[in-house]
C-alpha cells in the first residue's frame, strides 16, 4: 500500500520536476545536463552563449555529437577563458569519449564522479588551477587512453590504481605538487607511450617495473626528488626516444644498459649526483641528437665520439670532474654538432683541434678548464660559431688573426688566460655581429686597434687587467650600441676622445687605474644613460664641464686620485647618486647643498681636496648616508645639528680640517657609528659623556684638538672599542677607572694631556692591548701598577715624561711581546727587570736612580758597599726590626691597658672596641713610620719576590 | 638542457653585469670568500660590501696608505666556520687576529704565503690538524699564538728558522713529539707547551723529534 503511494508520489514529483525544468529540457538528455554544468562555469568571454535550449545541442560551442544527434561524444572547451569549477554533473554525459577543459582558469576539485564516464578515452584538464588530490575514481576509466591533468595545483600521491588504466597511451602529470613515489603499478601500462611527471615533488626510487611499459617513447621525470640508481631495466624500453631525468638526486653510475636504447634521441641526466665514468656504451645511441650529463660528478675522460653519434647536435658535459684531453674524433667532418659545452671540468691539453671539424658548431664553451697552448689559426673553420667561450684556462700566445673571418661571432670570452701578443688583431674589426668581447685578465700589450670601432654591434667591452698602451681610439664614438666599456688597469694614456660622448647608450664607463690625462670632454653631456663612471687613479685634471649636471642617471661616481679642480657642483645634478668618491683631487669651494637631493646617497668621500666652508645643514636630509669622509680639507665652522638626522652614519671622518666649537653631544645618538675621527681640528670644550652611547664604536679619535676637562667615565661603556686616541689635548683629571671595561681595546693613546693621578691598575686587565699603550707627557704620578705585567700582547709601552715614582714592577719583565718601551723622564728608581737589557738606553733616560743593563750596573751605584750584604746580615736586620716592633707593641699594649684600667675606673659605659680600633691604627702608623726611616722600602715587593728584593732593599736603604 | 636561448638570453646578461667586479680587488674578493665560509651570529661582517673598490672601509679591516689590507681583527665575535686558501691572497697582512672564536677545521697552508705577517693570533678556537710547515716562510713573524685549539701532530722543525719569532704559544692542544731547541725556540718558556702530549726538549741524535706521534 505504502509502496504504491510512494510510487505515485515519485511519479507526480518527477512530472512536477519536468514541468519546472521545462526550460532546461528533458532531464534524461545530454543538453539538460550540459546546461546544468554551464551554471558552474564563469564565462567572461561568452563562449557558452549559444548553449541554450532554443538551439540544437549539436550546434553548441565545443560539442561533438553522436551520429544520431542525441548524445555528446566530445566536448572541447580548451582555451576558452573559463573559470569557476568543473561540475560533477559532467558525469551524466555517459557517451562522452573526449573531454577537454585544458588551458582555462578552472579551480576546485577534479570531481570523483568523472569516474562514471565509462566511455571516456581522453581526459584533458591540464593548465588550470585545479587543486586537491587526483581522485582514485579516475582509475575506473577502463577505456582511457589519454590522461593529461598536469600544470595544476594537484597534491597528494600518484594513486597506485593508475595501473588499472591499461589502455593508457599518454599520462601527463607534470607541473603539479605531487609527492610520494612513482607507483610500481605504472609498469602495467603496456601501451603507454608518454609518461610526463616533470616538476613535481616525487621522491623515492624510479621503479624498475617501468620496464613493463614496453611501448614507452617519452619518459620525463625531471625536476623531482627522485633518488637511488637509475634502474638498469630502463634499457629494455626499446621504443624510448626521450629520457629526461634531470635535476633529481639520482646517484651511482650511469647504467650501461642505456646503450640499448637504440631509438633514443634525447637523453638528459643533468643536475644529479651521478658519478663514475661516462659509459662508452652510450656511443651505441646512434639516433641521439641531444645529450646532457652536466652538473654531476662524472669523472674519467670524455669517450663520446662523433663517429658513432652521427646525429648528435647538442652535447653538454659541463660541471663535472672530467679529465684528460678531448678525444680527437669528438667531431667528424660535416658533423651536425651545434652546441658543445665542456665548461667547468678538469680537462687539459691543447685546444682540441678535432673540434675544428665541427663546422656547424654555433656555441662552444671550454671555459674553466686547464687547457694550455696557443689558439689554433684554423679557428676560423668554425665559421658558424656565434658564442666562443674560452675563459679561465691557461691559453697563451696571441689571438689568431683568423678570428676576423668568424663573421657570425657574437660573444667572445677569452678572459682569465695568459694571452700575450703585441696587440689585439685589427682583423677583429671585421666582426660586424660581435656584441660581447671580454679579454680581461690577460697580458695583452700594444694598443687598442682603431678598427675595433668598426664592430658596430659591440655592446660590452672588458679589457681590464692587461698591458694595453696608447690612447683610446678617437673613433670610439662609432660604437653606438656600447653599454659597458671597461678598460681598467691598463697603461692607457692620452685624453678621453670627445667622440666617446656619442656612445649614447653607455651605462658603465670604467677607465680607472690607467695613465689617462686631460679634462673630461663636454660631449659627456650626451651620455644620458650613464649610471656608473669610475676614473680613479689617473691624471685627469681641470674643472669638470658644467654640462655634466645634465646626467640625471648617474649613481656611482669615483674620480678619486686625479687632479680634477674647480667646483664639485657639476656632479650634484643627478638626484640618483648613491656613491660619490672624489678623494685626493684639487677640488675647491664649498660642498653643494644640492647633493642632498640624492636621498639614496650612502657614501660621500671628499677627503684630500681644498674644499672649504661649513658642512651644509642640508646634508642632514641624507638619511641613508653611511660613510662621510671630509678629512684633509679646509672646512670650517661648527658641526650642524641637522647632521644628527643621518642615523645610519657608520663612518664619520672629519680629521685635518678647521672645524670648531664643541664636540656635539648628538654624536651619541648615532648608534650605527663604528668610526669617529675628529682629530686635528680646533674643537674645544669637553668630551661629551653622550659618546658613551655609541656602543658599536670601534675607533674613536679625538686627538690633536683643544679639548679640556675630565675624560668622561662613560667612555668605559664602549665595550666594542678597539682604538681610543685622545692624545694632544688639554684633558685633565685622572684616567677613568672605567677604561678597564673596554676589553677589546688594542690601541690606547692618552699622551700629551694634563692627566694626573696614578695609572689605574685596572688597565692591566685589558689583555688585548697590543699596538700601543701611550700615556706619555702627562702629569701621572704614583707607581707603575704591577698589573701592567698582564698585558702580555703589548708591543709598545710609552709612559715617558710623567712623574712616576717607585720601582719598575718586575712583572713588566714578563711582557714578552714588548719591543718598544719608553719609561724615560720619570722619577723611577731601582733595578730594571733583566729582560729589559735589550732595550736602548733612551728607553730609561731621565730616571736618575735606575740601574741595571742597559744602564749602569747596580753594583756601581752609591749603594755598592752595602749591596753585597750577606744573607746573615739581612736576617739580622729583619730580626732586629721584628724585635723592635714587638717591643713597641708590647709597650703600647701596656700603656693601653693602663689607660683602659684608668678609664674603667672613671666610666664603665665606654666602648671597648672603638678604643682598641683607634689604638691599632696608631700602632700601624708607628710601624709605618719606622719603615719610612728606610726610604721607599716596600714590604709587599719584598714578600713576593724574596731573592731579588733583598738586593733592592739593601740598595734603597743605603741612601 | 642548456638550450642556446637560455644561455645567450639569460646567462649572458648575468655574466655581463658581474664581470666588472669579478676579477678586480683580489684582497676584497679573498675576504669576501672568507666571509662566505663563516657563520657570523653577531653580524660584525655586515659592512663587508664586495662591490666597493677595495675592502679598506670595511669594519674590522685595516689598510695601509696603498690600500692594502694590513690588519684583520675578528677576535671575540662568536664566529664559526673554517678558513680557506684565499686568505693567502692578503700578501700585505701584518696582523691576523682571529682569537677567541669558534673557527674550526684545518689551518690552511696558504697562510704561509703571508710574507709580511707579524702576528698570527689563532688562539682559543677549535682548529684541528697540523701546524702547517709553510709557516716557516713567515720570515717577519714575531708572534705566533695557537694555544687552546685541537691541533695535533708535531711542532714542525721548519719553524726554527723563524729568526724574528719572539712569542710562540701552543699550550692546550694535542701536539706530540719533542720540543725544538734550535733558533728562537731556545728562549720560549715552558708554559708555551703546557697541556699537550709533548715529551720534553729534543734530544738530537737520540730520538726522532716526532717520536710517539
Amino acid at each position: 500500500m505504502s509502496s504504491i503511494y510512494i510510487c505515485h508520489f515519485l511519479l507526480f514529483f518527477s512530472v512536477l520536476c519536468a514541468a519546472f525544468s521545462v526550460n532546461f529540457g528533458d532531464d534524461t538528455t545530454d543538453s539538460y545536463w550540459l546546461l546544468r554544468t554551464k551554471s558552474e562555469f564563469v564565462d567572461p568571454v561568452g563562449v557558452l552563449d549559444n548553449w541554450s535550449p532554443r538551439t540544437s545541442l549539436c550546434t553548441w560551442y565545443g560539442v561533438t555529437c553522436s551520429d544520431d544527434q542525441t548524445h555528446v561524444m566530445g566536448l572541447n572547451l580548451s582555451g576558452s577563458g573559463l573559470s569557476g569549477a568543473i561540475s560533477p554533473e559532467f558525469s551524466r554525459l555517459t557517451s562522452l569519449q573526449t573531454f577537454d577543459l585544458s588551458s582555462n582558469f578552472l579551480s576546485g576539485l577534479i570531481p570523483p564522479e568523472l569516474g562514471q564516464l565509462q566511455n571516456l578515452r581522453e581526459l584533458l584538464l591540464y593548465s588550470n588551477s585545479l587543486s586537491s588530490n587526483v581522485p582514485a575514481e579516475i582509475g575506473l576509466l577502463k577505456n582511457l587512453q589519454v590522461l593529461r591533468i598536469g600544470d595544476n595545483m594537484l597534491t597528494g600521491q600518484v594513486n597506485a590504481n593508475v595501473g588499472n588504466l591499461t589502455e593508457l597511451r599518454v599520462l601527463g602529470l607534470a607541473y603539479c605538487q605531487l609527492n610520494g613515489s612513482i607507483p610500481a603499478e605504472i609498469g602495467n601500462l603496456k601501451h603507454l607511450q608518454s609518461l610526463d611527471l616533470q616538476k613535481n615533488s616525487l621522491s623515492g626510487l624510479i621503479p624498475q617495473e617501468i620496464s613493463g611499459c614496453i611501448e614507452l617513447q617519452n619518459f620525463a621525470a625531471s625536476n623531482n626528488r627522485l633518488e637511488g640508481r637509475i634502474p638498469a631495466s630502463i634499457g629494455k624500453l626499446e621504443s624510448l626516444q626521450i629520457l629526461n631525468l634531470a635535476n633529481n638526486s639520482l646517484s651511482g653510475s650511469i647504467p650501461i644498459e642505456l646503450g640499448f636504447l637504440s631509438n633514443l634521441k634525447y637523453l638528459n641526466l643533468a643536475g644529479n649526483r651521478l658519478n663514475g665514468e661516462i659509459p662508452s656504451e652510450l656511443n651505441q645511441l646512434v639516433q641521439l641528437e641531444r645529450l646532457d650529463l652536466s652538473k654531476n660528478s662524472l669523472s674519467g675522460t670524455i669517450n663520446i665520439v662523433n663517429t658513432h653519434l652521427k646525429n648528435i647536435e647538442v652535447l653538454v658535459l659541463s660541471d663535472n670532474s672530467l679529465t684528460g684531453s678531448t678525444p680527437r674524433d669528438l667531431c667528424i667532418p660535416n658533423s651536425s654538432l651545434h652546441q658543445l659545452f665542456l665548461a667547468r671540468n678538469n680537462l687539459s691539453g691543447n685546444f682540441p683541434l678535432g673540434l675544428l671539424n665541427c663546422s656547424w658548431l654555433q656555441e662552444l664553451d671550454l671555459s674553466d678548464n686547464n687547457f694550455v697552448g696557443v689558439l689554433p689559426s684554423g679557428l676560423d673553420k668554425l665559421e658558424n660559431l656565434t658564442d666562443l667561450l674560452l675563459n679561465n684556462n691557461s691559453f697563451s700566445g696571441t689571438i689568431p688573426l683568423e678570428i676576423g673571418n668568424m663573421s657570425n661571432l657574437m660573444t667572445f670570452y677569452l678572459f682569465g688566460n695568459m694571452i700575450t701578443g703585441r696587440s689585439i688583431p685589427v682583423e677583429i674589426g671585421k666582426l660586424q655581429r660581435l656584441s660581447v668581447l671580454y679579454l680581461y685578465d690577460n697580458q695583452i700589450s700594444g694598443t687598442i686597434p682603431r678598427e675595433l670601432t668598426n664592430c658596430s654591434s659591440l655592446t660590452a667591452i672588458d679589457f681590464f687587467g692587461n698591458h694595453l698602451k696608447g690612447s683610446i681610439p678617437a673613433t670610439i664614438g662609432k660604437l653606438k650600441n656600447l653599454v659597458f666599456l671597461l678598460l681598467r688597469q691598463n697603461e692607457l694614456s692620452g685624453s678621453i676622445p670627445p667622440s666617446l660622448g656619442y656612445c649614447t647608450k653607455l651605462q658603465n664607463l670604467v677607465l680607472a687605474d690607467n695613465r689617462l690625462s686631460g679634462t673630461l670632454p663636454p660631449t659627456f653631456r650626451f651620455l644620458s644613460e650613464l649610471f656608473l663612471i669610475t676614473l680613479y687613479n689617473n691624471s685627469f685634471e681641470g674643472p669638470l664641464p658644467e654640462s655634466i649636471s645634465l646626467l640625471k642617471n648617474l649613481s656611482i661616481i669615483n674620480f678619486s686620485h686625479n687632479r680634477f679642480s674647480g667646483s664639485v657642483f657639476p656632479l650634484s645634478g643627478s638626484n640618483s647618486l648613491s656613491r660619490l668618491d672624489l678623494t685626493n683631487n684639487s677640488f675647491s669651494g664649498p660642498i653643494p647643498s644640492e647633493l642632498a637631493m640624492s636621498r639614496n646617497l650612502t657614501r660621500l668621500r671628499l677627503a684630500y681636496n681644498f674644499l672649504n666652508g661649513p658642512i651644509p645643514p642640508e646634508l642632514g636630509k641624507l638619511t641613508e648616508l653611511n660613510f662621510l669622509d671630509l678629512s684633509f680639507n679646509n672646512f670650517t665652522g661648527e658641526l650642524a645639528p641637522e647632521l644628527s638626522n643621518c642615523r645610519k652614519l657608520g663612518h664619520l671622518l672629519l680629521k685635518n680640517n678647521r672645524f670648531s666649537g664643541t664636540v656635539p653631544p648628538w654624536l651619541g645618538s648615532l648608534r650605527e657609528l663604528g668610526e669617529l675621527d675628529l682629530s686635528y681640528n680646533i674643537f674645544n670644550g669637553t668630551v661629551p659623556t653622550e659618546l658613551g652611547n655609541c656602543s658599536r664604536l670601534l675607533k674613536l679619535s679625538l686627538d690633536s684638538n683643544y679639548l679640556s676637562g675630565d675624560i668622561p667615565p662613560e667612555l668605559g661603556n664602549l665595550n666594542s672599542l678597539n682604538v681610543l686616541n685622545l692624545q694632544r689635548n688639554n684633558l685633565s683629571g685622572s684616567i677613568p677607572l672605567t677604561f678597564q671595561q673596554c676589553k677589546k681595546l688594542y690601541e690606547l693613546r692618552l699622551s700629551q694631556n694634563l692627566l694626573n693621578g696614578s695609572i689605574p691598575p685596572g688597565l692591566g686587565t685589558l689583555s688585548e692591548l697590543q699596538v700601543i699603550l701611550d700615556l706619555s707627557e702627562n702629569l701621572l704620578s704614583g707607581e707603575i701598577p704591577w698589573s701592567l705585567g698582564n698585558v702580555v700582547k703589548l708591543e709598545r709601552l710609552n709612559l715617558s715624561f710623567n712623574q712616576l715614582t717607585g720601582e719598575i714592577p718586575q712583572s713588566l719583565g714578563k711582557l714578552s711581546s714588548l719591543h718598544r718601551l719608553n719609561l724615560s723622564n720619570n722619577h723611577l728608581h731601582g733595578q730594571l727587570p733583566p729582560t729589559f737589557s735589550g732595550f736602548p738606553l733612551s728607553s730609561f733616560l731621565g730616571n736618575e736612580k735606575l740601574c741595571g743593563p742597559p744602564l749602569i750596573p747596580c753594583s756601581e751605584s752609591k749603594g755598592q758597599e752595602r749591596k753585597w750584604l750577606s744573607n746573615t746580615a739581612v736576617a739580622w736586620i729583619i730580626v732586629a726590626i721584628v724585635f723592635t716592633s714587638t717591643m713597641i707593641c708590647l709597650v703600647l699594649i701596656y700603656i693601653m691597658l693602663r689607660i683602659w684600667c684608668t678609664w674603667r675606673k672613671i666610666s664603665i659605659s665606654s666602648s671597648d672596641n672603638e678604643d682598641l680600633g683607634n689604638n691599632r691604627g696608631e700602632e700601624k702608623w708607628d710601624f709605618e713610620d719606622e719603615v719610612r726611616n728606610c726610604d721607599d722600602w716596600n714590604m709587599n715587593t719584598m714578600a713576593l719576590v724574596p731573592s731579588q728584593d733583598k738586593q733592592i732593599f739593601a740598595f734603597s736603604c743605603s741612601k | 638542457m642548456a638550450s642556446p636561448s637560455l644561455f645567450s638570453f639569460f646567462l649572458l646578461p648575468i655574466l655581463l653585469s658581474l664581470s666588472p667586479t669579478l676579477s678586480t680587488n683580489s684582497e676584497g674578493n679573498a675576504l669576501h670568500s672568507l666571509r662566505s665560509r663563516l657563520s657570523d651570529p653577531t653580524n660584525i661582517l655586515q659592512s663587508w660590501d664586495p662591490t666597493l673598490v677595495n675592502p679598506c672601509t670595511w669594519f674590522h679591516v685595516t689598510c695601509d696608505s696603498n690600500n692594502h689590507v694590513v690588519r684583520l681583527d675578528l677576535a671575540n665575535s662568536n664566529i664559526s666556520g673554517s678558513l680557506g686558501p684565499e686568505l693567502g691572497e692578503l700578501k700585505h697582512l701584518q696582523y691576523l687576529e682571529l682569537y677567541r672564536n669558534n673557527f674550526g677545521g684545518k689551518i690552511p697552508m696558504e697562510l704561509g704565503n703571508l710574507k709580511n705577517l707579524i702576528s698570527m693570533d689563532l688562539y682559543a678556537n677549535r682548529f684541528e690538524g697540523k701546524i702547517p710547515k709553510s709557516f716557516a716562510k713567515l720570515k717577519s713573524l714575531r708572534f705566533l699564538r695557537l694555544n687552546d685549539n685541537k691541533l695535533t701532530g708535531s711542532i714542525p722543525r721548519e719553524l726554527t728558522t723563524l729568526s724574528n719569532l719572539k712569542v710562540f704559544d701552543v699550550s692546550n692542544n694535542d701536539l706530540c713529539g719533542t720540543i725544538p731547541v734550535d733558533g728562537p725556540f731556545g728562549s720560549f718558556p715552558m708554559e708555551s707547551y703546557e697541556n699537550n702530549r709533548l715529551s720534553g726538549p729534543e734530544l738530537k741524535g737520540l730520538v726522532p723529534y716526532d717520536f710517539g706521534c
